[in-house]
């Protein structure tokens, strides 16, 4: 705005009588296209740009391999989905695969075939053993580290991410156990998602839970952007899906083995929705009901593609120049001149699409009159007569209609 | 019973938001730019490392008996480092970054196989800060600069050496024998006050570097600063050791990402993730070195003993009047090699036959070759080194093959083949050393020390009896175990000695209630016909804040290993066949002066627990018992009788006014509900006849439009 008044605008001195409007047509358009500006600007600036995940195994003990194990498949899924490891925190309470009692040392297995081995060459552990606890994962969520901790262990999302949470254990009503030892309460996983949004630590989040009673953990959750899945109702256990006898115990819990039997079939470049995906659990395969809180989330989940949380794949935005996003603020700086006659195009292209609007616009209130009319008729007490005349008008025109069909 | 610890920074948790919203690629673990207090290492030269024989200020005086042991100490300690760096330094040349792989197999007595991977990369010394690495990982050069490190060794291990079968008096030994778990060390370039913080910060970079917990370490609780049992230092040495930490893949696939090949091509991709993992000890291990004038020299070195994975599963049990097992790479690893790394200065495999098969092959009369008697490499080696330890005796036999012959479509596999079973021992260490746990109950309990002589210093010293044996004992106990240092009781061969005949030299740092570790440094004077010793400690347990307490706390709480050294006895070797220059690092190593070590197993204290829902079940009964307690009270007090009556009496009256009122209005609804569905049903009767009226009149309309 005050770049308008500085510049001397398109009339010379001479002219004085025409002076004050052609001060105020710059003022004018330069203050229509700085706020134009800014809401582009905006725009780009939430734009859906980067994907984390954040990938938690709770649990502690020998016994509780699967939990591990179904860590460690959505960790693989993800990767090979396209989110690179160092945008990938991965949680887990204990050492399966080198631990004495695993008859397969350094492999992890979630399938009693053992065709696939989770635990392969490439498994980045941020945060493992007695280092998971709910301290670290509310840190890890909001961002608030000691100085010294290293960049591996943080999350470093920005308001263009996309998150994918994923968290596995044994839970309860409004409780996740960590490390058998402490709980991680819904009232703190909400609060640690509104500070999140609070310091636009993302765009949107996608929590996946796996426990027993999933569902209550997302009932105190308010921030917008935010979409749930859990295993399972209020009241519902979420149960293993086989027991592998070489290992001997259970490998996989049941909601993650039918999510990772619809990832199977698709890579990188499929578009299947999140809609899909949540028709795809069939509550007498779970052996419970998977439950979704969508209200906190706008777009239609038939529009988003499962990769736009589980894997990176991104919009590509196609641009005549570079980062003409960001320069757009210094435009305002540039002469005038130019920037008039573009100015008074837009505005005559304005006009025109206001115009045909206004027509449009006009033809719809019309019909709508007629409706009206017709409700008002109907809502008084002589309906016999409308109908009686409406009938008479019908067989008319049905007579009208076969003498002209002959 | 000085303490000698500098004053401790403490770093600020920092809640600034904006810390986490910027992101950026970056190499993993990378040291973070947000630091709680910068060294500046761009600004700053790097500081120049005095020469280690100008380096000995006096360090704090001794008692003077001690004083002749310790400067003997300091001046073997002299020996050692010069010897290190000139050896060191010969192989790097100038102004290069060089990287060389070798890889050492042996045979062991107890029918397993010993794989030995040795890495070396080497920096020269730069002088801006902003270099350009071709091979050396820049992660470490960076790490280097950052803390100014001078030294540093970080090893991750699972299982524990077998002192008794697999030797202890061999540089394999010595210097890669690590205690379970993790230990680190490192000695800073730094002035004293700022060690500590540094400390802290270089933890937590190794822990996002190498996906372990050493950011554990951090703890003033969990580390300590060691005078001279461990290290010879001036209080710039750090030791700590967390000796619970698993050991999985996670550690070795950065440790892999600092090699230039990691484990695509050269010997480095031998390193079959399950083989490896399935064996009885696996120690893997970082040592860097860096000075002015030496530049950075990082080993890394992966030591394994793997059961060969033999056809029959017989001969695994019975070790007399059998073959031992035939083994090859492919058997011990699943894999060939093919080629080398193509980067690599040299890449070399060797296959080391111990004093004892030598000694044996000799008797017989046919030389040492690679096809005798006893047995037979499937491939020519392409030289023969002979070894000799300290006292030029003959000592193991390598046979040496070099990689870059082989290739992709001619793949490497190295075996043996056994003729005749052959029953054979390593060389042992002069005692056997192990600790363990006395006393019963959650109270008090005591550590013992055992020794066991082998009769080694017969061999060495000859049959002399007046002679004396040193041995140093390092061990730091975390504080909950409350040693009482003063109940140090010392007995040989069964008769109680007094402390002041067997110890020549104590250093004592008591623990400090949730601040300080104990750090006991001791060096023992043992006489030569002994053949047994035990040395005990009292201590008491101590209690921990309820979360203080590890999840998993019923399972005990593990006491590092304690290391026990024998600075008389070194395990040096010297390869006099061959010039100075051997282009080999692995053999370098064996070269250096290391003085014989053992560390003893770790320690599992159990402690007392308490009952870990007691605050749930405390809470709950004092919510209980206050809410009873104040709801009565409440009640007594606020209540008033009389005006609870009025309220009575309005909401009866209230009730009868209702009543009447819908009884009212009962009475008036009955009457146009029923006329007005009279209406409603007639109105629908006339709306039917029409409809059906002006149906059939359409129908008939067309049925006879339709006829005409």
């Amino acid at each position: 705005m005050a770049s308008g008044g500085r510049s001397p605008g398109p009339s010379g001195p001479p002219r004085a009588l025409n002076i004050l409007p052609a001060l105020l047509l710059p003022v004018l358009l330069a203050s229509f296209f700085f706020l134009s500006a800014a809401a582009a600007a905006e725009t780009t600036a939430t734009m859906h740009n980067n994907n984390w995940a954040v990938l938690v195994c709770t649990s502690r003990f020998w016994f509780n391999y699967r939990h591990m194990a179904n860590t460690l498949s959505l960790y693989r899924t993800v990767k090979r989905l396209g989110i690179p490891d160092e945008r990938i925190i991965l949680m887990l309470a204990d050492d399966m695969a080198c631990n004495p009692r695993n008859s397969y040392p350094a492999q992890v297995f979630n399938n009693e075939n053992h065709q696939l081995n989770l635990y392969g060459d490439n498994v980045e552990v941020d945060y493992r053993g007695y280092e998971v606890t709910v301290e670290n994962f509310l840190r890890v969520l909001v961002g608030r580290h000691e100085s010294a901790v290293p960049r591996s262990k943080r999350l470093l999302s920005d308001e263009g991410s996309h998150i994918l949470l994923y968290m596995t254990g044994h839970g309860g009503d409004e409780f996740l156990k960590f490390q058998d030892s402490e709980e991680l309460q819904s009232h703190d996983l909400a609060d640690a998602v509104k500070q999140m949004k609070e310091k636009h630590r993302f765009k949107e989040l996608l929590i996946m839970v796996d426990t027993c009673q999933a569902a209550t953990l997302f009932s105190q959750l308010q921030s917008p952007g935010v979409l749930a899945i859990g295993s399972s109702m209020k009241g519902e256990n979420s149960y293993s899906h086989h027991l592998d006898s070489d290992i001997g115990v259970s490998v996989v819990d049941r909601f993650t083995y039918y999510t990772l039997a619809f990832f199977e079939k698709l890579n990188m470049y499929s578009n299947a929705s999140l809609n899909s995906l949540f028709n795809s659990y069939n509550p007498s395969m779970l052996l419970s009901t998977a439950y979704y809180r969508k209200n906190l989330y706008e777009r239609p989940l038939n529009e988003v593609p499962v990769t736009n949380f589980f894997g990176s794949v991104m919009k590509t935005l196609h641009t005549d120049s570079a980062y003409t996003g960001f320069l757009a603020a210094h435009d305002i700086e540039t002469p005038m001149s130019i920037r008039d006659n573009l100015h008074d195009h837009s505005m005559l292209k304005n006009g025109a699409t206001t115009g045909r609007s206004d027509v449009e616009k006009e033809a719809q209130l019309t019909a709508h009159g007629w409706t009206e009319v017709l409700l008002e008729q109907l809502d008084r007490k002589n309906t016999d007569v409308v109908v009686v005349y409406g009938l008479a008008a019908m067989g008319i025109l049905l007579a009208l209609s076969t003498w002209l069909s002959m | 019973m000085e303490r000698s610890r500098p004053p401790k920074r403490h770093l600020t948790v920092s809640d600034d938001p904006k810390i986490g919203s910027r992101s950026s690629p970056r190499p993993r673990g990378a040291p973070t730019d947000n630091f709680g207090q910068s060294h500046g290492a761009g600004h700053l030269p790097f500081r120049r490392l005095p020469s280690p024989a100008l380096m000995a200020p006096p360090p704090p005086p001794p008692p003077p008996g001690v004083r002749i042991v310790f400067l003997s100490l300091l001046l073997l300690f002299l020996l050692t480092s010069t010897a290190a760096d000139s050896g060191a330094a010969s192989a790097v040349a100038p102004g290069q970054e060089e990287f060389t792989e070798e890889l050492l197999l042996r045979p062991l007595p107890d029918r397993k196989a010993l794989a030995h991977f040795h890495f070396r990369s080497s920096a020269p010394p730069a002088d801006s800060v902003g270099r350009h690495h071709h091979l050396f990982p820049k992660a470490i050069s960076q790490l280097v600069k950052k803390y100014h490190i001078s030294e540093l060794e970080l090893s991750f291990t699972q299982g524990r050496w077998n002192y008794e079968q697999w030797g202890g008096f061999d540089p394999m030994s010595t210097s890669n024998a690590k205690p379970p778990g993790v230990e680190l060390w490192a000695v800073f370039d730094l002035p004293l006050p700022e060690i500590d913080a540094t400390w802290k910060n270089l933890t937590h970079t190794l822990s996002g570097m190498f996906c372990a917990s050493i950011n554990f370490l951090e703890s003033s609780t969990a580390f300590s600063a060691p005078r001279w049992g461990f290290k010879l230092s001036e209080g710039n040495l750090r030791y700590g050791a967390l000796p619970r930490e698993a050991v999985c893949t996670e550690n070795l696939t950065p440790w892999l990402k600092l090699l230039p090949c990691r484990d695509k091509a050269g010997i480095a991709s031998l390193m079959y993730r399950p083989s490896i993992y399935k064996g009885y000890y696996h120690s893997q291990k970082l040592k860097l070195r860096s000075s002015q004038s030496l530049g950075i020299i990082l080993d890394q070195t992966l030591t394994v003993v793997l059961q060969p994975n033999t056809v029959s599963g017989k001969q695994l049990h019975s070790t007399h009047g059998q073959l031992q097992p035939n083994w090859s790479m492919r058997h011990l690893f699943n894999r060939k090699l093919s080629g080398k790394c193509l980067v690599s200065k040299s890449s070399k495999i060797f296959i080391e036959v111990d004093k004892g098969i030598a000694d044996k092959v000799n008797k017989t009369g046919s030389g040492l070759s690679w096809n005798n008697e006893f047995f037979e490499l499937s491939n020519n080696p392409d030289r023969l080194i002979k070894g000799l330890n300290k006292l030029e005796v003959q000592s193991a036999s390598l046979y040496e093959y070099d990689v870059s012959k082989y290739s992709e479509e001619q793949p490497f596999d190295v075996g043996i083949t056994w003729k005749l079973p052959l029953i054979w021992s390593c060389a042992p260490s002069p005692f056997h050393a192990s600790r363990f746990l006395m006393g019963s109950g959650n109270e008090r309990g005591s550590i013992a020390l055992s020794f066991m002589s082998t009769n080694l210093h017969k061999q060495i010293f000859g049959s002399t009896n007046d002679c004396s044996i040193k041995a140093v004992i390092f061990q730091v106990v975390p504080w909950y175990v409350k040693v009482y240092y003063h109940s140090l009781e010392i007995f040989i061969d069964g008769n109680r000695k007094t402390v002041s005949e067997v110890v020549d030299k104590i250093h004592v740092t008591p623990s400090e209630d949730k601040l300080l570790p104990g750090t006991l440094e001791m060096l023992l004077k043992f006489p030569c016909n002994m053949q047994s010793a035990t040395l005990t400690l009292d201590f008491d347990k101590g209690f921990l804040h309820i979360d203080e307490y590890p999840p998993d706390a019923n399972q005990g709480f593990d006491i590092p290993s304690a290391l026990v050294s024998f600075p008389e006895f070194n395990s040096a070797r010297s390869y006099p066949e061959i010039d100075a220059l051997l282009g080999s690092p692995l053999l370098e190593n064996f070269q250096e002066d290391s003085i014989v070590k053992s560390y003893t197993e770790a320690l599992l204290v159990p402690l007392t627990t308490p009952d870990f829902s007691m605050p749930y079940n405390v809470i709950t009964f004092t919510c209980t018992v206050l809410a009873l307690y104040f709801g009565s009270l409440l009640n007594a007090l606020r209540r008033r009788i009389s005006e609870e009556e009025r309220e009575l009496k309005k909401t009866a009256t209230r009730h009868g006014l209702i009543r009447l009122w819908l009884a009212k209005l009962r009475g008036q609804k009955v009457d146009p509900m029923e006329s007005g569905s009279a209406s409603e049903s007639a109105g629908s009767k006339k709306l039917l006849f029409k409809v059906v009226f002006v149906a059939v009149a359409a129908v008939l309309f067309h049925y006879f439009s339709n006829n005409s």
